[in-house]
């Protein structure tokens, strides 16, 4: 199994989960987030003052999902995400070694 | 005891429980069915009990000197599905515990295998008479006690004699304990009764609150009788008494369906409870919805705990307990016409059979209230059981208007308007002001992010609204507040409003759609505040700002869900807003709406998002309002607004309008904008050459509205060189502290400046007679008759200067890229008198013309924008330093 990170823009979170949704993708885990890539804050003047925007606000989804069906997920988060312009995040993918439900104990791929 | 004769005690039991519950399940719809369940189930305990107890009878240990009492819900002769029976063997000291021990112990055995699950203690009567230390909790249960079996003597010694001494000379205790207890209880709870899947027990306005309500109603009648004197009968209790049926048949459904003794309403269950019209009555073959069953579920509950509330408000203070400082703001008397505060309550002189009895009287209700929101005080239970049989003399003497209005304002605008709304509400009194809000009493919206009805709701936004005046580093539960930057922030917003009473309106307002069947819920409550309009007498400018927030008001919401750096999404969103006033009344509204839904709702991450798109649009709506102007020909509804004032004027309205920014027509009213063209309209022909023609040719139309504490001045002239100097400095002269200003001009060279200034020495207020002379000296300044500089040479009266609290540094900048004819000039520096004055001329003495001006200050600090031009063209680098520089000498130069 594998654990798939997406950093979005916030603005595409309706999109993706739509997309998750297609693919069968049942959990996950979704977190409010800052920060930036080539993508670099800006700073805007209100009223005689400076608010620095350094760490521009992102939207990180996590889920854990079967080997066979990552593939497939990946795209369509990547397609659901795209606008084609810088700041539109990345992906991460690792390796994780089982999964347990708490309720009931079960593990390996029927947990997920 | 028989193997066969305790099976056979079982199986009646047994029976009897199948019964009870057939009973229960064919009746569940009705209110009483669980009241009645759990009588019956005590009953059949009851009968069990003796049974057993009378099988014992020949045991020679119990024969006397023991007592067996049922305590606690089985005292009250109530027994819920899965409740425990609580059981009190009373002793009275003639046998040791332990002679007795197995005596009861058999007893008890017999009662567990007969399926009774038990929970019994012994006591000795000794142990009755007085409180055992750190445990009053033992003799609150007693207070619900009922005679089972054994010595009749004992325990009538107990009920007669025991008991009530001890609770006569504790009672004081027993109450600051109970109030205690009840306290911490709903702490754990979030002080609110509003939960997606509430402990219908243990929650606020659940079924311990009940048992809470009895204690309290008992005690405080012996305390009453203590001092010598009756305690008042309270009030109509049908309404709570109602309640309590309605919780007692929810929570014998609960057990039944959970299996245990399990009181949470879960989402399945409330999908349950709906689908068999549980407690609401016949429903016929109609299907309710589970947020219908809800609505009445919250209702319940919510008189419940207001009963609740107002008992707990009634005890005596106990020094040094903190939680008491949740109930109690004031305990200073305050004296009102009709009624006054007294340890934070509010009490009517006069009694109910008086010959004019207060609470008749709408001018000292409402008055009444605008205490409760100003004091944070709260209703006597007397004071509450006078207002609801007054509502219908109310009701037919309430005057609409402006009257009604102002005292409106008043409560909406005080600090504890949330309380004084619930307040009014709960009594029907809001329903009178605003019917429009019935639609949405106890209202449910079922999902996992509405935490509270849309009623509670509004209540709780313009709580978080007032709260933003007074942010506090520490949250009530020892947390650190997260938002308090933000609150900072957004507070700030709040604090520079000219008009927050329509922001609270609009928030009151908001959602009252949601009580139609509507797609748009934000029109409908639109629509129908257009009532409330017309009762008060609202003028159009008041409405309008009202009508738009509301329409608009999942405006913000809506485009924080899009990237809110993006030029298009801040170009549509400041399309919808329109003005600075209403973009930061909407970004305020939209803070607090979210913050109301769920405790949790507005995070950190959200207020900074939604701070950004604040500032972010506000710099839009002030770059582009040089481009964004008016074409007369265009069709538009704030044209139109204006042309329908005097339509055979229409063509030269349209020619007066053309080119104007389309700021001025959306800040202004369409009765002012007519006001100013009709100015116009007198205006001198245009001069070939204004700077050298005469005074009649400079002739300008000035109009003042003195008001406090806020002045207008309006000036229409046709355009030329140093008018908007001159204006500020006449009105610094004459010792006028302008607060905001804006000039804007149109296509014909029609300027229209409008300042808003303080009078700092009261001068026009004083001498109404100067108001003339005032507009006489402007008058003659700007048409060059007498010199400003000789004026502010003899008139200026710069009073003392004080020192500021906050020292603001000079700040000047330039954008170029603004508009596409003109450069934008912003200056941040400290606001003292002359500044405007100061920069105005310097910028005149650049050759430079002012387009357009946008003026305004936050406490100390001046906020200046212009867009100006030299010669008709942007500013070019090189001109743009050179009056940077001149600027700043000019502006330290005033400071001195």
């Amino acid at each position: 199994m594998q654990k798939i990170e997406a950093i979005i823009q916030p603005s595409k979170l309706d999109a993706v989960k739509e997309a998750l949704l297609e693919q069968g993708v049942q959990g996950m885990t979704i977190l409010e987030a800052r920060g930036h890539g080539r993508q670099k804050g800006h700073t805007e003047t209100y009223r005689g003052r400076e608010y620095s925007v350094d760490l521009l606000p992102k939207i990180k989804i996590e889920m854990v999902v079967a080997d066979d069906a990552a593939e497939a997920i990946i795209t369509a988060i990547s397609a659901a995400a795209r606008s084609g312009k810088i700041g539109d995040g990345k992906i991460f993918v690792s390796r994780v070694d089982t999964a347990i439900r708490i309720r009931n104990d079960e593990r390996g791929d029927v947990a997920l | 005891m028989s193997t066969k004769h305790t099976e056979s005690l079982r199986d009646f039991y047994q029976q009897g429980l199948d019964a009870i519950r057939a009973r229960f399940e064919e009746h569940q719809s009705t209110r009483a069915a669980g009241l009645e369940a759990v009588q019956a189930r005590a009953k059949l305990a009851d009968e069990l009990v003796q049974k057993l107890w009378a099988r014992f009878s020949n045991d020679p240990k119990l024969k006397t000197g023991v007592a067996l009492l049922a305590v606690g819900g089985y005292g009250r002769g109530q027994l819920f599905p899965y409740s425990d029976l609580d059981l009190l063997y009373l002793l009275d000291g003639s046998r040791s515990e332990l002679e007795l021990k197995d005596s009861i112990r058999k007893i008890n055995q017999e009662i567990w295998d007969c399926g009774i699950r038990a929970s019994p203690s012994n006591r000795l009567i000794s142990e009755c008479s007085s409180l055992i230390p750190g445990n009053p909790e033992f003799t609150l249960s007693l207070m619900d006690h009922r005679f089972l079996a054994g010595d009749r003597k004992l325990y009538d010694k107990l009920a007669e004699q025991t008991l009530p001494k001890l609770l006569a000379s504790e009672h004081r205790t027993l109450i600051a304990r109970l109030v205690e207890i009840t306290l911490e209880r709903h702490n754990k709870y979030a002080n609110t009764l509003f939960h997606l899947e509430p402990n219908i027990k243990d929650c606020p306005g659940g079924l311990r609150d009940v048992h809470v309500c009895g204690w309290l109603t008992t005690l405080y009648t012996i305390a009453a009788h203590a001092q010598k004197h009756a305690r008042p009968a309270p009030g109509n209790l049908t309404e709570f008494q109602h309640a309590t049926e309605f919780l007692s048949t929810v929570r014998c459904f609960l057990h039944y369906s959970h299996g245990r003794d399990d009181n949470t309403l879960y989402w399945h269950s409330q999908d349950s409870a709906a689908a068999a019209g549980l407690a609401l009555g016949h429903t016929g073959n109609r299907k309710i919805d589970a947020s219908v069953w809800m609505r009445s579920f919250f209702r319940n509950a919510r008189t419940i705990h207001r009963r609740t509330m107002q008992l707990l408000e009634e005890a005596p203070r106990v020094k040094g307990s903190t939680l008491y400082e949740q109930i109690r703001r004031r305990h200073k008397r305050v004296q009102a016409e009709g009624f006054h505060i007294e340890h934070g309550r509010i009490i009517f002189d006069t009694p109910a059979s008086a010959k004019n009895d207060p609470a008749n009287d709408p001018d000292i209700v409402l008055d009444l209230f605008e205490t409760i929101a100003r004091h944070g005080c709260k209703l006597s239970s007397e004071a509450e059981d006078r207002l609801e049989p007054a509502l219908p003399l109310l009701a037919a003497n309430l005057e609409e208007g402006p009257a009604l209005w102002n005292h409106f304002r008043n409560i909406l605008n005080a600090p504890y308007a949330g309380e004084a709304l619930r307040a009014m509400h709960a009594l029907g009194i809001l329903e009178l002001i605003v019917p429009e809000f019935l639609g949405i009493d106890a209202l449910v919206i079922r999902d996992a992010y509405h935490r509270y009805t849309v009623d509670e709701h509004t209540f709780v936004l313009i709580d978080t609204l007032h709260a933003l005046r007074n942010p506090v580093e520490t949250l009530p539960t020892g947390r650190p507040n997260l938002l308090l930057e933000w609150q900072r922030r957004f507070g700030g917003l709040l604090a520079d409003l000219p008009h927050p009473e329509l922001l609270y309106l609009s928030a009151l307002m908001h959602d009252t759609g949601k009580g139609r069947d509507t797609p748009d819920h934000s029109k409908e409550s639109a629509r129908m505040a257009k009532n409330l309009f017309s009762r008060m007498e609202f003028d159009p400018y008041e409405s309008g700002i009202v009508k738009h927030l509301i329409v608009n008001h999942l405006a913000m919401s809506n485009a924080l869900r899009r990237d809110i750096f993006d030029m298009e999404t801040l170009r549509v969103f400041a399309e919808q807003v329109e003005t600075p006033e209403q973009l930061r009344m909407l970004a305020l509204l939209t803070y607090a709406d979210i913050s109301a839904v769920h405790p949790d709702a507005l995070t950190p991450w959200k207020a900074e998002n939604l701070w950004n798109l604040y500032i972010a649009a506000s710099n839009y709506l002030d770059r582009t309002v040089d481009d964004d102007r008016v074409k007369s020909r265009a069709s538009s509804e704030l044209i139109a607004r204006v042309t329908t004032l005097s339509p055979a004027s229409s063509k030269e309205i349209r020619a007066y309008l053309q080119g104007f920014p389309q700021r001025y027509l959306r800040t202004r009213t369409p009765e002012q904008v007519f006001s100013h063209f009709e100015m116009s309209q007198k205006l001198p022909p245009a001069a070939e050459d204004p700077e050298k023609a005469e005074p009649e040719a400079r002739a300008v139309e000035l109009a003042l509205n003195h008001a406090l504490p806020v002045s207008e001045l309006t000036l229409v002239a046709r355009d030329r060189s140093r008018l908007f100097a001159t204006m500020a400095g006449g009105l610094a002269a004459w010792g006028m502290d302008i607060v905001n200003a804006d000039a804007f001009s149109n296509g014909a060279g029609i300027v229209v400046d409008s300042f808003h200034f303080i009078d700092r020495f009261r001068t026009l207020e004083m001498n109404p007679t100067e108001r003339t002379r005032f507009l006489k000296s402007m008058k003659d300044a700007l048409t060059g008759v007498e010199s400003i500089e000789v004026l502010l040479a003899t008139r200026t009266r710069n009073g003392k200067r004080r020192t500021p609290k906050v020292v603001v540094e000079t700040q000047i900048s330039f954008d170029h890229d603004a508009s596409s004819h003109s450069t934008l000039l912003q200056v941040v520096a400290q606001d003292v008198p002359g500044l405007l004055r100061a920069i105005a001329v310097t910028v005149a003495d650049h050759e430079c013309n002012i387009e357009v001006a946008l003026i305004d200050t936050e406490g100390e600090m001046a906020i200046d924008g212009f867009y100006i031009t030299r010669h008709g063209f942007k500013l070019d680098a090189t001109r743009a330093n050179q009056l940077r520089e001149a600027l700043i000498v000019a502006i330290a130069r005033n400071e001195l």
